[in-house]
């Protein structure tokens, strides 16, 4: 029997790289052995891609994509569906924790330096799964039909008509229709269930090969290739399995907690995760006093707002998503981890930090005019932050990086 | 500097605080049939149906039907979509009432509680009545008969000074000012008492709590046993984490 | 850094996998439960109820229980009287293989002495078997005794839906859960 099962194992293991990928990608790659928490958001990132693509898979069997039936079928769901709360709040829960988490991650990459040479490559594919997600969650958010879903959407859709010249021929293309109608949630719905997701699964395979062909980095920006074992193994490291994975069955046990937590107790999240206007249905003659994103759109909303042109909104906004791309090449530093960096980077680091939360607040808040003078000065901030850091990152001294983890 | 929206209960200020009791089955049962006789006469509910609220609220299907659900072509599986036709209202309040499956989640238990609380004589209306949560609701105070006779008056309040204290005179009196906009019950004008009538409608937002979700009694109930299951496989987790890390440590 | 499989490590690794198998199960409940039918399918489908005192003797007519042809007869004196007389052409006369609620109750297999209620699906593969109530001889039958005739396959049927021996149909049709109460004939419920 089991010579039997390993012959087949063997004729299946011949055309079909199974032991290879598994010693590649598992059982041998190397991952530094001294990380911090920080390290496991990545782990926890793919948790939630699954539980949002099995849940999401599982809401489709009750949604209705149409104008008369969408928001009803989301009461159908609530309430006719055995356990169907169950789903839908998974799904609203985890839209939020996806976006929880990969700020998180980001926020690692920014701290310990994970952008640095050879790593843009894997920074880059993190930043447009990032950029998906956010398209992703828009379209998500619309498809209820509920009265946040109808003007958030109608306020970002808007943002096309800023365009010069095609602006408004191309609100209209993107609506199909000349108000957010059935058309316009049939095809958000088909690009949110079906192609961003593709995209989505593509990238991230793409931000894990990128990943494992340069290795994963440490809290120390120690390049752990430098000392290898007579087996071309670095000294520094661990195989991924079990060492890694016990590390993240942990990290998904306490994420268990916070998400059932939040899921089972708090599913609207103070109506920052699920906006309490949006339990009324979409109605286009009637705006809500109060439209905000939310949590997770919120520093650029503010951002935006804090722009008193509406085309120069748009261009600041995109301007703080496009910045980030390009944060390999504006950080000069010898050292990639905060920890070896100079003063000037910390403070920086600080500032940036609490402009952005600053931001966040501010963008779920109605306007005033104090925060809107907030807004600019978190806007500047924010900017300032990632435009100087050619400078502060190449004048300032930093401290000698270890040679060993 | 204070933002230009206004307070959460409109002229009321704050709303008054309602805590849910969603296992109080009682209490729920008296809240549906509040909600029948006074509000399912112009609003309906129609994301629920008569059948999970019979069993939710260990209403037994015969009384439900006999007492409860007003036509006979009504079958129990059926939504509840209100006995009212949507062109008759709208020519009656000029609007359509709204369906208020999900109004308590739209503005917060809380805030419904202290609007259904809140109406007041008011002859400049057409309903006579004016609200303080909501001013200028076109919606009659149909509760008027129970509650009793609801007023605006006004009344002495100690005047408070700058530091926080009251300002008090040259003789240590309190210093009071007469302020207007206070809700006053005329005593003995309703069916209940000012206690009994808070009570009443306590049942009444309570049911209507639990129509908006009505699965949100289980999902608490369940919270625990899920985190409990998270809480000893984390803790399971971490015992295997830490003897596979001496292999490195 | 050898692995060394020691009794400890058996031991937590065997408990966190039975936890996470038990978390596993306990989560895969709701996605199956969900595929259950909904409540607005359960009111759709719900019992139906109809009149039957209309019916001329010897009638039949079709009624649709959650989307499934019922047939309800109302059988004559005489007919009812010559169901013994087939039995030796049935496969089980007193539908003993078939879970039935009404079994034995009366020749007509329901609840009342006079209407047959059944569930007008082949228990074959599932076609809507014809009535032919006369007595006279059929293409596929020369002493046909009335009945019901499977177009799809061939399979018989006695006026009450017993399944004659030697076709392809392996049961009786069904009864559908039904009661009486007076002429009112409710199906899909029973009390």
């Amino acid at each position: 029997m089991t010579q039997q099962s390993s012959g087949i194992f063997n004729w299946i293991n011949t055309r079909l790289p199974i032991s290879n990928t598994y010693e590649r990608h598992l059982s041998k790659h190397p991952v530094p052995k001294k990380v911090n928490f920080w390290y496991l958001f990545g782990a926890l990132a793919s948790v939630v891609l699954i539980i949002q693509i099995v849940s999401g898979i599982w809401l489709m069997f009750g949604y209705e994509n149409t104008e008369e039936g969408a928001f009803a079928s989301v009461e159908y769901i609530m309430r006719d569906i055995e356990y169907g709360w169950i789903i839908r709040y998974m799904h609203t829960t985890g839209a939020s924790m996806f976006f929880a988490v990969v700020y998180l991650h980001m926020f690692r990459g920014l701290l310990y330096g994970s952008y640095h040479k050879p790593r843009e490559l894997v920074w880059i594919f993190g930043m447009t799964i990032y950029l998906v997600m956010m398209a992703e969650g828009f379209l998500g958010y619309v498809l209820p039909y509920g009265q946040m879903s109808y003007w958030g959407a109608q306020v970002i859709i808007s943002l096309f008509g800023a365009i010069p010249y095609i602006g408004e021929s191309l609100e209209l293309w993107v609506r199909g229709d000349y108000y957010i109608s059935g058309a316009t949630i049939s095809r958000f719905f088909a690009l949110h269930v079906v192609a961003l997701p593709l995209i989505l699964i593509a990238l991230v395979f793409m931000h894990l090969v990128a990943l494992h062909e340069v290795g994963a980095g440490n809290p120390d920006g120690v390049d752990i290739e430098k000392y290898l074992d007579e087996d071309g193994v670095p000294l520094d490291s661990v195989p991924f399995f079990p060492y890694k994975v016990l590390n993240a069955l942990v990290a998904i046990g306490v994420f268990g907690i916070v998400f059932s937590f939040i899921m089972f107790f708090f599913p609207e999240g103070g109506g920052y995760m699920l906006e309490l206007a949006n339990f009324e249905e979409a109605n286009p003659l009637s705006t809500p006093e109060h439209i905000a994103p939310v949590w997770y759109y919120s520093p650029y909303y503010a951002m935006l707002r804090a722009v008193p042109d509406k085309l120069g909104g748009l261009l600041v906004m995109a301007a703080a998503i496009a910045i980030l791309f390009v944060v390999p090449w504006l950080d000069r530093s010898k050292a990639a981890s905060i920890r070896y960096k100079g003063i000037l980077s910390k403070i920086a680091m600080t500032m940036f930090i609490i402009s952005w939360l600053m931001l966040a607040w501010l963008g779920t808040v109605p306007v005033t005019a104090l925060r809107t003078t907030l807004s600019i000065i978190g806007t500047v901030i924010y900017f300032a932050f990632f435009l100087l850091m050619p400078i502060y990152t190449s004048i300032e001294k930093t401290k000698p990086v270890p040679e060993r983890l | 500097m204070i933002a230009a929206v206004g307070a959460p209960c409109g002229d009321y200020g704050e709303c008054d605080t309602f805590k849910p009791q969603l296992t109080n089955i009682e209490s729920l049962q008296l809240g549906a049939l509040t909600f029948i006789n006074h509000c399912y006469g112009c609003h309906s509910l129609k994301y629920s149906r008569w059948g999970r609220i019979s069993k939710d609220l260990d209403i037994p299907e015969k009384i439900l039907t006999e007492n409860l659900v007003f036509g006979s072509d009504v079958k129990l599986g059926d939504r509840m979509t209100g006995s009212m036709q949507p062109a008759v209202s709208e020519s009656w309040f000029g609007i359509a009432p709204p369906d208020l499956t999900l109004v308590t989640r739209l503005h917060g238990s809380d805030w419904v509680y202290t609007y259904l609380r809140t109406f007041y004589e008011d002859l400049s209306k057409p309903y006579g009545v004016n609200n303080m949560v909501y001013p200028g609701a076109a919606m009659p105070n149909v509760l008027a008969s129970i509650q009793g006779q609801q007023v605006l008056s006004c009344k002495d309040v100690p005047i408070i000074a700058s530091n926080g204290g009251v300002r008090r005179d040259e003789y240590g009196n309190d210093i009071t000012e007469e302020k207007c906009g206070y809700l006053k019950t005329i005593k003995g004008s309703g069916k209940l008492t000012q206690q009994e009538f808070d009570d009443y409608i306590f049942n009444l937002v309570n049911f209507m709590t639990y129509v908006g979700e009505p699965s949100r009694s289980v999902r608490e109930r369940m919270g625990w046993y899920v985190i409990l299951f998270f809480v000893v496989f984390t803790a399971f987790s971490y015992l295997l984490y830490r003897e596979y890390q001496k292999d490195y440590h | 850094m050898e692995d060394t499989l020691t009794t400890r490590r058996k031991v937590l690794i065997g408990m966190t996998a039975t936890v996470g198998a038990a978390g596993a199960s306990m989560a895969a409940i709701p996605f199956i439960a969900s595929w259950n039918p909904s409540a607005k399918a359960k009111a759709v489908g719900g019992p139906v109820r109809i009149d039957v005192s209309k019916m001329q003797i010897g009638q039949k007519i079709q009624v649709s229980w959650r989307k499934q042809p019922i047939f309800i007869i109302r059988h004559s004196k005489e007919a009812i009287e010559n169901l013994s007389k087939v039995e030796s052409k049935l496969d089980d006369p007193s539908s003993l293989k078939i879970e039935e609620p009404y079994r034995d109750l009366n020749p007509t297999r329901s609840t009342s002495g006079e209407y047959t209620v059944i569930a007008g699906v082949c228990t074959h593969l599932g076609c809507a078997p014809k009535f032919y109530p006369e007595i006279q001889p059929q293409p596929w039958d020369d002493s046909w005794i009335g009945g019901f005739f499977c177009p799809c396959h061939g399979s018989m049927f006695d006026i009450v839906g017993r399944v004659f021996k030697g076709v392809p149909a392996p049961t009786n049709l069904k009864v559908p859960p039904h009661y009486f109460d007076g002429s009112i004939l409710t199906i899909g419920e029973e009390r």
